[in-house]
Formats: C-alpha cells, sequence, structure tokens
C-alpha cells in the first residue's frame, strides 16, 4: 500500500495535487474537533469581520468565525458523501454481480431498471422527495436517499466486469467443480471488482457532496447542519453578496473547489492506475 | 394574468399590479394614518349603515366612476358581483356570502341592501380593502361569459386610474398606463394623478432587487434583506425608507411570534409557555433576524401604524408593573429597555446609521420586551413540575419534552433566521428543539400537528384600532382539537372563557364604538397573562425608494398609506407621488 | 429487417415505456407518503395573508378542491386516475397561478430551456470530442493541454458553484454581461435581429456554465477512445500510406471514436438537464429552474409534480429519439 503510494506520489502529478489537497481537507477535518467554538451558536465574535490573521476565512453576520465553522462544514459534506457512497454501493454490487452473474431474463429485468435510474432526470425526483421530506430531512436521511438514487452507473460497470471475468477459465472450472453461484460470485468476482467498487467510490461521494450543495441552495436539506451547502444557503439568506460580505460566498467555494478537485483527480489516478481499461467509466461524468 | 376578481386568490394578483392599479372596493381601511384619514370610503359613498341588530347592511355608492371601456359603474356591478359569487361554487367568497347573505336589495341604481342571515356587526370587513378585500366586478363583461370560474379576464376593465397596456407572456413585467379619464375613478377626489406609465416587474432575488435601484433602475422594491437595506443606506443615497434612518422598515401590521400548540403536554401549561419567553434573548434575535433593523413588541398587537397609540403607550405602565409568580414570590418580567439594548448593539457595527435619541428609538425600534433571565425561566418550569434530565428538559413523568420550532424556508429569510436564533437560545436552556424550516408551514398549524412555530396569526387592520378582524376565529365556538383542520387563526388552539366574552362583546357593538379599544385592551392584559403565544415583532418589509425620479414617497413623517408596493392601499400613492422637476 | 425490430427497435422502446413507467410511478407514490394534505396547503396559501375568510367559506372551499385535485377514492383508483389525466395532457392547475393549468406554464417555460441547453450541449459535445480527438492526435500541442487542464478542473465542481462564480465575476465585479434574466425588461420577445442579439447576450453566461461544466468530459473519453485507435493497424497502415493528418483524424479516428460518445450523450442527458435547472435558478433565466425554485417558494406542489413528469417524459424522449437516430450512424446495428 505504502509502496502503491509512493509510485503515484512519484510518477503521477494528479495524485501530488489530489494528495496536496485532500491533506487540507483532512487537516480542516481534524481542526473541527478542537475548534474553539461551537458551530451551533452565533454571536460568538463580532459579526462581518473581513479575512485577518485572526479570523482566516473572516466571519459571518451571524457572529461565526467562518474558517472553523467551514471545519464543521467540510466533515459533514464528507460524512453525507461516504454515507451515500457505502449505501450506493452495496446496492451497486448486489445488482451488478447478480445481473452480471445470473444473466438471462433476471439481467434484461435488472438492467432495464438500472438504466432507467440512469437516464431518469435525478434533481426534479430529488426536489419532489426533499420539498415533501423537508421537516424530517437531516444527514442521514439524505445519505439514505442519495444512496437510493446513486448506484446504476456503477452496477452496470461492474457487471459488465463480471460478464468479462465470466469468460476467465478459473469461473469454469469452479462451476464444473460444484461450487455454488453465490460462493463463486462472492470468491472469485468480488476481488476483481473491488478495485472498481473503490474507484466507483470517490465518483460517488463528489456526486453526493454536489448534490448536497445543490438541495441545501434551494433550502431542501437540513439547514442548521454546517455543510458546504448550507454555508452557501445562509450566505444568501443574509444577501452576503451585496452587503459587501464577499468572504462569505468565497470560503465556502474555494474550499468546495479543493475538496471537489482533489477527489476528482484521485478518481482519476487511481482508475488509471487500477486497470487502463477501465476508461469507460470516464465518458460520461455523474 | 387571470381572473381574479373574485378575491385574493393567486400570486400575480397582487404583484401585476392588478389590485393596485385597476380593480377598486366599497372601502379602505388604512394601514397606517391614510389621506384623509384610517377610513376611506371608495366605491361607496358613505360608511355601511347598520340597521339596530346588525341584519341588515345599506351601501350607498358613489356617482360619476365609470369603468375604463366608458361604461359607468352603479349598484348594478355591485348586486352583480355579490350576487354571482353567491351562486357560484367555485368563487372564492362564495362560502362566505351563501353563508351570510340570505337575499340582496337594489332600491335604486346607487343603493344595496344586505339581508343578513344573523347578526353580523363586521359584515362590512369583506367590502373593505385592508391588503385585500371583494373587489367589485363589471357586470356588463362578466354577464357575457359561460363560465365566469375559467373565464380570463384579460385585458382587465378597469375601475381604477390606469389600464393595463402590455405585459410580458412570462410575467416578467406588466405595464400599466393612466387613463385619460383618470377624473372619473374614485381616488381623483383625493389628488391629480401624475405618474404617466407604472410598471411592476418581477426583478428576481434580494440581491439583484438592490443591485438594479441602485444603478437607478427601479423607483420602489421590497422584500429585500436587511443587509441589502444597509447597502442601500450606504451606496445608495437617493433610497428613502419608511424611517429615515435604521431600521428603515416599514412594519406591516402583521405579528411575528412564537407560535405554541397550548395542547402539547407541557406546552398546555402557561409556566411553560412563560419559561421559553423569559429564555429568548431578543436582542440576539432582532440582531440575528433584521440585524436589529426590527420593531418588537411585548404585547399580542403589532406595533405599527396607530398601534402604539392605541395600545402599547396606554398599556406601558401596566406592563412595568405587571407580575407573574415564580417560584412563589411575584416577579416582574417587563424589561423597559429591551429596545434601547437592541440599538445599542446595532450601533456596534453599523454606527452612526442607529438613532441614539431615546424617543425616536422608541418610536422606531420599539419600546420594552420580556427580560432574558433564564434563572426565572429555570423556576418556572420547576413550578410547572418539570424535570431537568442530564440537562434537558422533561415532562413531569420523565418523558421527553421537545419542542421542534417551525419556521418559514429559504422564501422569507429574515423569519427563517429569526427561528434559528430562537432554537439557539432554547437549546441553550436545556430545551430539546430543532429548526424546521418549511416552506409551507400553515397547513400543518391548522392541522395542530407541530409543537411551535415561529409564524403570525395575528394581524390588524394596522389604522383601526378594531381586533374583531383576528379575533373573531378565537371565540372557542370555533375551537377544534389538534388533529383536525382549525378553520381560523387560532391554530395554537387556545381557549379562555375571558377572552369569549371579550370577542362576544366585541361582536355587539359597532365597528367604531370607542369602547373597543377597551376590550383590546382588556385582550392585551389576558394575552400577556396567558401567554399563549409570545410576541415578537412587527413584520418588516424594506420596501425602498428611489427619489431619483420621483418624490412624495409615504413614510413616518407623512404617513398617508403603506408603501410596500403588493398592497391594495398602495393606489394612495399615485395621487402623493410626482415626478420630480427637472 | 425483421432481426433489427426484433433485436433493436423492440428492446428500445420497452426501455422507453420502462423509464417513463418507473418515472410516473415513482412521482406519483412520493407525494403520497408526505404528511402534508395539497388541498390544505392551497387553502393556508389563501388564509395566511390576512383574508377576511370566515370558517364556513373555507370549509366549502376545501370540498370543491378536494374534487379538482382528483384526491377522492382509494389510493388503486387515483392511480388509474393519474395515468388518466396524464395521458390527457392535464397536470391540474397551478395552485399559486390558480386557475391556470400547469402544463400551459411549463409549455412557456419550456423554450427557454430547450433554447439554451440544446445548443451548450451541441456546443460542449462538438468542442470536446474534437478538441479531445486533436489532443490525442497532438500530444505535444499546448493550448490543448492547457483546454484540458481547464476542462478537468471545473467538471468536477458543481453546476451551481460555476454558476455562480461566473455571474459574481462577470455579472457583478466586473459587469461586461446581464446579471439577470432572459431579456430586458420592457422588451417582448420576437425573431427581430435586435432581440436575437440581446437574447444571445443573455444567454452567453447561463451558456458557458453548461458548456464549462460538461466539455471535459467529453474531451477525457475522447482522448482515450481516440488513443486506443490511433495505437490500432489501420492508423499506421494510413500514416504510412501517406494520407493528410487530417484527413485521417477526421474519417478514421473521430468517426470510429464518435458512436460510443454518441451513447454517453444519451446517457448524461438527465444530468445535464439538472444541471441546466440549477443554472436557471442562479441566473434567473426564465425557464423550467426558475419554474421550479417559484414553485418551491410558493408551495405549488401541482406545479412541482408537473416538472417532474414533464422533465422524466421529455428526458426518456430525447434519448429514445437518440436511439433511434443511432442506427444511422452505426452500419452495425442496421446490417446484424
Amino acid at each position: 500500500m505504502l509502496k502503491v503510494l509512493r509510485d503515484l506520489l512519484k510518477y503521477d502529478d494528479r495524485f501530488r495535487i489530489a494528495f496536496v489537497f485532500l491533506t487540507a481537507v483532512v487537516v480542516m477535518i481534524l481542526l473541527s474537533f478542537v475548534s474553539p467554538y461551537d458551530p451551533c451558536k452565533s454571536f460568538v465574535v463580532p459579526w462581518d469581520l473581513p479575512p485577518s490573521r485572526e479570523h482566516l476565512f473572516g466571519t459571518t453576520s451571524r457572529g461565526q468565525d467562518l474558517f472553523w465553522w467551514l471545519t464543521y462544514a467540510v466533515r459533514n459534506s464528507l460524512f453525507l458523501g461516504v454515507m451515500t457512497a457505502i449505501i450506493s454501493r452495496v446496492i451497486a454490487v448486489l445488482v451488478g454481480l447478480t445481473a452480471g452473474y445470473r444473466g438471462g431474463w433476471l439481467d434484461r429485468v435488472l438492467m432495464s431498471i438500472n438504466d432507467s435510474f440512469v437516464i431518469l432526470p435525478l434533481l426534479p425526483i430529488l426536489i419532489l422527495l426533499g420539498f415533501l421530506l423537508r421537516s424530517r430531512m437531516n444527514l442521514f436521511y439524505l445519505a439514505v436517499i442519495l444512496g437510493l438514487f446513486g448506484w446504476p452507473f456503477d452496477a452496470r460497470l461492474i457487471r459488465s466486469q463480471v460478464l468479462s471475468l465470466k469468460e476467465r477459465s478459473f469461473t469454469r472450472t469452479a462451476v464444473y467443480s460444484g461450487t455454488s453461484g453465490f460462493w463463486i460470485t462472492i470468491n472469485e468476482h468480488l476481488p476483481f471488482v473491488l478495485p472498481i467498487v473503490f474507484a466507483t467510490t470517490i465518483n460517488n461521494i463528489l456526486w453526493s457532496i454536489g448534490m448536497e450543495v445543490t438541495l441545501s441552495i434551494l433550502g431542501l436539506s437540513d439547514l442548521t447542519t454546517p455543510t458546504i451547502g448550507t454555508a452557501l444557503f445562509w450566505a444568501n439568506q443574509h444577501g452576503a453578496l451585496v452587503a459587501g460580505v464577499w468572504w462569505w460566498i468565497a470560503a465556502p467555494t474555494l474550499v468546495a473547489i479543493i475538496l471537489f478537485l482533489g477527489l476528482y483527480l484521485l478518481f482519476m489516478s487511481i482508475n488509471e492506475y487500477i486497470d487502463p481499461r477501465t476508461r469507460l467509466r470516464l465518458i460520461g461524468g455523474e | 394574468m387571470t381572473s381574479t376578481a373574485g378575491g385574493a386568490a393567486t400570486a400575480a394578483f397582487w404583484i401585476c399590479g392588478l389590485q393596485q392599479l385597476a380593480l377598486d372596493a366599497l372601502w379602505y381601511i388604512d394601514p397606517d394614518a391614510g389621506i384623509d384619514g384610517v377610513w376611506d370610503n371608495a366605491l361607496a359613498s358613505e360608511p355601511p349603515i347598520y340597521n339596530d341588530d346588525f341584519t341588515q347592511m345599506t351601501v350607498k355608492l358613489r356617482e360619476g366612476i365609470y369603468w375604463s371601456d366608458g361604461v359607468e359603474f352603479t349598484a348594478d356591478d355591485l348586486y352583480y358581483t355579490v350576487d354571482l359569487l353567491k351562486n357560484t361554487p367555485g368563487m372564492s367568497n362564495h362560502g362566505l356570502f351563501d353563508g351570510s347573505i340570505d337575499h340582496l336589495e337594489q332600491p335604486d341604481r346607487n343603493t344595496v341592501v344586505f339581508y343578513l342571515k344573523a347578526p353580523n356587526s363586521r359584515f362590512h370587513a369583506a367590502f373593505t380593502v385592508r391588503w385585500g378585500a371583494q373587489y367589485i366586478m363589471p357586470k356588463h363583461i362578466f354577464e357575457q361569459v359561460e363560465d365566469p370560474v375559467a373565464f380570463k379576464y384579460n385585458p382587465p376593465v378597469s375601475l381604477g386610474a390606469y389600464t393595463l397596456r402590455d405585459f410580458d407572456p412570462n410575467g416578467k413585467w406588466y405595464l400599466w398606463e393612466r387613463r385619460e379619464d383618470w377624473q372619473r375613478t374614485s381616488v381623483a377626489r383625493l389628488g391629480e394623478v401624475s405618474v404617466k406609465y407604472v410598471m411592476y416587474i418581477d426583478p428576481g432575488p434580494s440581491d439583484k432587487r438592490v443591485i438594479a435601484q441602485i444603478a437607478h433602475e427601479l423607483d420602489v422594491i421590497h422584500d429585500i434583506t436587511p443587509e441589502g437595506r444597509i447597502t442601500l443606506a450606504r451606496e445608495s443615497p437617493s433610497s428613502v425608507g419608511w424611517f429615515p434612518s435604521f431600521p428603515w422598515a416599514h412594519p406591516d401590521p402583521t405579528l411575528p411570534a412564537i407560535i405554541y400548540n397550548n395542547e402539547r403536554p407541557g406546552l398546555d401549561k402557561k409556566e411553560v409557555r412563560w419559561a421559553l419567553t423569559l429564555a429568548i434573548d431578543i436582542a440576539q434575535v432582532a440582531l440575528a433576524s433584521y440585524k436589529g433593523a426590527a420593531t418588537i413588541s411585548a404585547i399580542h398587537v403589532p406595533p405599527t401604524g396607530m398601534y402604539p397609540q392605541y395600545y402599547h403607550e396606554p398599556l406601558e405602565p401596566w406592563l412595568n408593573d405587571f407580575t407573574i409568580q415564580v417560584g412563589g414570590q411575584d416577579y416582574k418580567p417587563y424589561d423597559p429597555t429591551a429596545a434601547q439594548r437592541i440599538a445599542d448593539l446595532a450601533r456596534e457595527s453599523l454606527g452612526d446609521l442607529v438613532p441614539t435619541d431615546p424617543d425616536t428609538i422608541k418610536q422606531y425600534i420599539g419600546a420594552g420586551w420580556w427580560k432574558y433571565d433564564l434563572d426565572a425561566a429555570e423556576q418556572l418550569m420547576l413550578d410547572a413540575g418539570m424535570q431537568k434530565i442530564d440537562g434537558k428538559w422533561a415532562l413531569p413523568d420523565g418523558s421527553p419534552f421537545s419542542v421542534p420550532l417551525m419556521s418559514l424556508g429559504e422564501s422569507n429569510p429574515t423569519m427563517n433566521r429569526a427561528a434559528a436564533m430562537v432554537v439557539e437560545n432554547w437549546a441553550a436552556f436545556g430545551i430539546d428543539t430543532t429548526l424546521d424550516a418549511q416552506a409551507n408551514l400553515w397547513p400543518i398549524m391548522d392541522a395542530g400537528e407541530y409543537a411551535a412555530a415561529l409564524a403570525w396569526t395575528i394581524e390588524t387592520w394596522g389604522g383601526h384600532p378594531d381586533l374583531f378582524f383576528f379575533l373573531n376565529s378565537w371565540h372557542s365556538r370555533f375551537y377544534v382539537p389538534s388533529g383536525q383542520p382549525d378553520m381560523g387563526s387560532n391554530s395554537m388552539r387556545w381557549q379562555n372563557a375571558d377572552l369569549d366574552r371579550i370577542i362576544d362583546t366585541m361582536q355587539r357593538i359597532s365597528f367604531d364604538d370607542p369602547q373597543g379599544i377597551e376590550l383590546g385592551q382588556e385582550y392585551c392584559k389576558l394575552a400577556v397573562q396567558e401567554m399563549p403565544i409570545t410576541p415578537l415583532m412587527a413584520y418588516n418589509v424594506f420596501t425602498t425608494m428611489d427619489t431619483t425620479y420621483f418624490t412624495g414617497y409615504p413614510s413616518i413623517d407623512d404617513p398617508y398609506t403603506n408603501p410596500v408596493p403588493n398592497w391594495g392601499n398602495t393606489k394612495y400613492m399615485f395621487v402623493k407621488v410626482k415626478p420630480r422637476e427637472a | 429487417m425483421r432481426r433489427f425490430v426484433l433485436r433493436y427497435l423492440i428492446p428500445r422502446i420497452t426501455q422507453y415505456l420502462t423509464i417513463i413507467f418507473v418515472g410516473v410511478t415513482v412521482t406519483f407514490v412520493i407525494p403520497r407518503l408526505s404528511p402534508t394534505d395539497p388541498v390544505e396547503a392551497q387553502i393556508s396559501t389563501i388564509t395566511a395573508r390576512g383574508s377576511t375568510l370566515d370558517p364556513q367559506s373555507i370549509e366549502s372551499m376545501r370540498v370543491a378542491l378536494t374534487e379538482l385535485y382528483g384526491l377522492s377514492g382509494s389510493p388503486v383508483e387515483q392511480y388509474f386516475a393519474f395515468w388518466g389525466r396524464l395521458l390527457r395532457g392535464d397536470l391540474g392547475p397551478s395552485l399559486s397561478n390558480f386557475p391556470t393549468p400547469v402544463s400551459e406554464l411549463i409549455g412557456q417555460a419550456l423554450p427557454y430551456t430547450l433554447g439554451l441547453l440544446v445548443p451548450a450541449l451541441i456546443i460542449s459535445w462538438t468542442m470536446g470530442n474534437l478538441l479531445g480527438a486533436m489532443s490525442s492526435y497532438y500530444p505535444k500541442n499546448r493550448p490543448l493541454n492547457a483546454i484540458e487542464v481547464l476542462g478537468q478542473v471545473v467538471r468536477p465542481i458543481p453546476y451551481y458553484i460555476v454558476a455562480l462564480v461566473l455571474l459574481v465575476v462577470f455579472g457583478y465585479f466586473v459587469p461586461i454581461f446581464p446579471f439577470s434574466g432572459a431579456y430586458p425588461i420592457g422588451t417582448h420577445p420576437n425573431w427581430s435581429i435586435e432581440f436575437i442579439l440581446t437574447y444571445i447576450y443573455h444567454a452567453v453566461l447561463p451558456a458557458a456554465t453548461l458548456v464549462l461544466v460538461g466539455f471535459g468530459g467529453w474531451f477525457v473519453g475522447m482522448k482515450s477512445l481516440t488513443s486506443n485507435i490511433i495505437s490500432e493497424d489501420y492508423v499506421e497502415f494510413a500514416e504510412t500510406a501517406g494520407l493528410k493528418k487530417n484527413k485521417i483524424l477526421f474519417s478514421y479516428i473521430i468517426r470510429t471514436a464518435l458512436l460510443p460518445q454518441l451513447t454517453g450523450l444519451a446517457m448524461t442527458l438527465g444530468t445535464v438537464f439538472s444541471g441546466a435547472l440549477i443554472m436557471e435558478v442562479v441566473f434567473g433565466y426564465p425557464g423550467l429552474g426558475s419554474l421550479t425554485i417559484r414553485a418551491i417558494y410558493s408551495n405549488d406542489y401541482s406545479m412541482i409534480m408537473g416538472i417532474t413528469i414533464y422533465s422524466i417524459i421529455g428526458v426518456a424522449t430525447a434519448v429514445f429519439l437518440m436511439d433511434l437516430l443511432y442506427p444511422l450512424f452505426d452500419p452495425r446495428v442496421r446490417y446484424q
């Protein structure tokens, strides 16, 4: 593992940038545990102060230190992303393996549903859901909802991987030796599928955090939890732009770009490292 | 634009200028002082004439008023309007008219007599515009229409001083032109209508409105954030507001409050409601919501229009001496310095924009509010038998006591920000609470499926002291238990015998009876004692007017009407606003 | 031909119908899980703002609205009634612009969304593919590499943030583009040259958002597809045969790689459409996105339903049409 890291750091520019960006993100997350301010408290510092040495990203119109507040935001956003990714991975792996291994009518039905979810425009559906579930919305529910919608691209990818594995000889050997289908899937296919699962996980985290930003802007997420999306939501609610409190918009935007780029470059880099042929993934961005 | 002469049923109705420029009603009550007094006989020539037992209402109409297509306005139109609505399900006010009017008579071309099914001393309220009311429809147009419910009244025939000249099919703008014969409308007797063209525009969210006014592209903007207003104060010297300085906003006669469901365990106790009140730091709420630019109220009527004179000032000595029982002792909860504290805190970031004169502060920011006193709040909770378990309040039997606070979501930033602050205050006091931002909290409140909400159930005439306007549906006769939809504004489910008596007495006296104010004050005292809801502040609307091209806008110093452009009363602005001399 | 119908056409039509069935069913089920009753919501919207309605009149309105929204009967009956109304194109009246039908309002907004989305999609797809192919064929070209970096940097950023940055920078701090809208206040949409020019001027930033976020994906995809092709024998053969470089690039390399990219375009339509909605919110562009946010703010439940269903049917139909056109480009499908 360390060797992989060293190789990537040595040979891949993208990985180096990703490494720097994600280290910054991790540092912020760690700092949130020693934050001097509770993000749920207002008017703990003077409000509307521009960035300075004392307040790195300035202060908000609610009297919060923006830097420390954003440490929680990054933590929560990433938590959401990881939760979503876990939930949707479970579905993607199950659907992908089943469809790929069983084939036949089950494959056709699963892939038909799968493709429906790929093509359906998600945002209007999520807006409808968010609109109706708003009172109960929190990060966990949001992760579940996003997880329930975030799997189809990857399920198809895993299925195609399984299909190509199926043609390889060791599967046939296993079948002839009488091993049950389930164990073939678990023992023989999963290890080959896992690298793809890992790569798509990063992409899924990215997608989930982006969706949270979008839904928060529309006021359709849990607004009292600090996230990158709610940072921008509250800045808009306080008219930060025309009020001249530009840092309230600039800082979360900057943090978001670092987080998104870091994850994206990591994804690209790992993707190629694992398997140059999985470039299929690169065709469409989620 | 759609057929809306039947009542305030659509959004486009007040955004496009229709109710301000083209529609007219029998009477108007100004939310402020009015041009010629609070009461204006618009299409009617005099106030409603009731018989002794309030079962008949006679309306006399003005002569010489014409529709914009040249047809004269007569009692035929009024008779037709009411008759059509009474007999057409699906049109607004159908239920009201069908339920309360027995029959109509039209003795001559300027008179209509309403025979009511039951005595009702406030029946004229349906025809009296405060925000909106029953506007009169043109008989000669609608009688030729097959289905009046689906009829698109476009272009509308106008009874106001303007006609619709052009509009954007996407609803971005509506252009109105002054009628050649504007003298033949009801506003003409109050002055000259000088503005030739009026355009109502949908300019997008607050930031876009502010930027457009700084560029002098929009003369009147409203519903902007406090921050946007502060930016205008700093960067656009030609922009003026209702108050000449901080807090600028026009306080609408609506009272944002914390509304409790008085039937929830815990919240059914007056001590608990009082404890929650004393656990709110009004100064922080004012800062978080309006950056301090709020007009606060300790009592249960909005501190706006003529109400400080009718209610707030006369009650101040009583408030200063008012006591509640805390731990068996008399406790004075009133803090007369609250507004002063808000001004001092606001001055920290806004400096000289905030007034210093105590009288000005009282007029602009309000008088006192309730103390922020966590010790007293704690004692009150204990008095009510509540327990504190692991730093969180629980019900007397130890089960959880949870008070999530609903608020209006992103469409209403200031209210949402106020609610977020209250949640923070309560959490600090050990209440299990969360912010529950809802785009539409009204149905949830009506159904009683909530614990607390930051919203409003108290709206007043603003100019006229009669409180029957909102108290009507608070009578226990209309009480509906939680779980079933409430049909009035008593969504907190407050039932009180004294309140019933006050409401009954109000209904028996006439609208202008001086006893009305006394009864209103009695209601205010009762509400303070019981605290069924916690009053917060006026609904401040940052309506901002650019004086680059026009002058004569209403303000606290010339409060002839409300400048908030979506109100029907703003039709009076057009006889006072004049182009600036070049 | 029969094989084509059986193997290609029938499965595509089945898939098309499946998407619509899944989408419509989801849209029907979601609101019925919600505690909020649209009838109560509508009544409250009217009573919230100081209307003088009394209890009796509200009750009679409640009865009328329940009738109007087809909320009577069992869920199964409602589901069939829902399909029935849908097939007749009737999505009911908008709550906030009562009684204007939802379909009419969507019909007004749709041209703006499509007028922006379709050109932006074509530009970003063409540009991404062309530049991507060139970049793999001329790997040392500096401007191409710079464009690749730009595309890769913007690609993972959510549409909202890209739109916001463009608006703040080019609409506010350096105001060279309009801050809001699709055309100036006071003008009517028409076909004059003058109006078309202002329309394009207003569309620059919104379209730039979609292109910037979109083209990077096509760029990388094309680059990796073509780099495989370049190493294939026939390309080397063409080169040794002395064919012109541009001819090789366009006739052999890009043509071959375009087919999977075309499939990719169909697969991402839903995502790009979602991005266009949120972009419109930022720019106040009068399309479906702005209609959506207005509906959210005014609790126009029937409008949100309508927009969701229209989006599903619209995107599914677009994908289906692309599937139908696909055989024109790919002879293998035709002759299989």
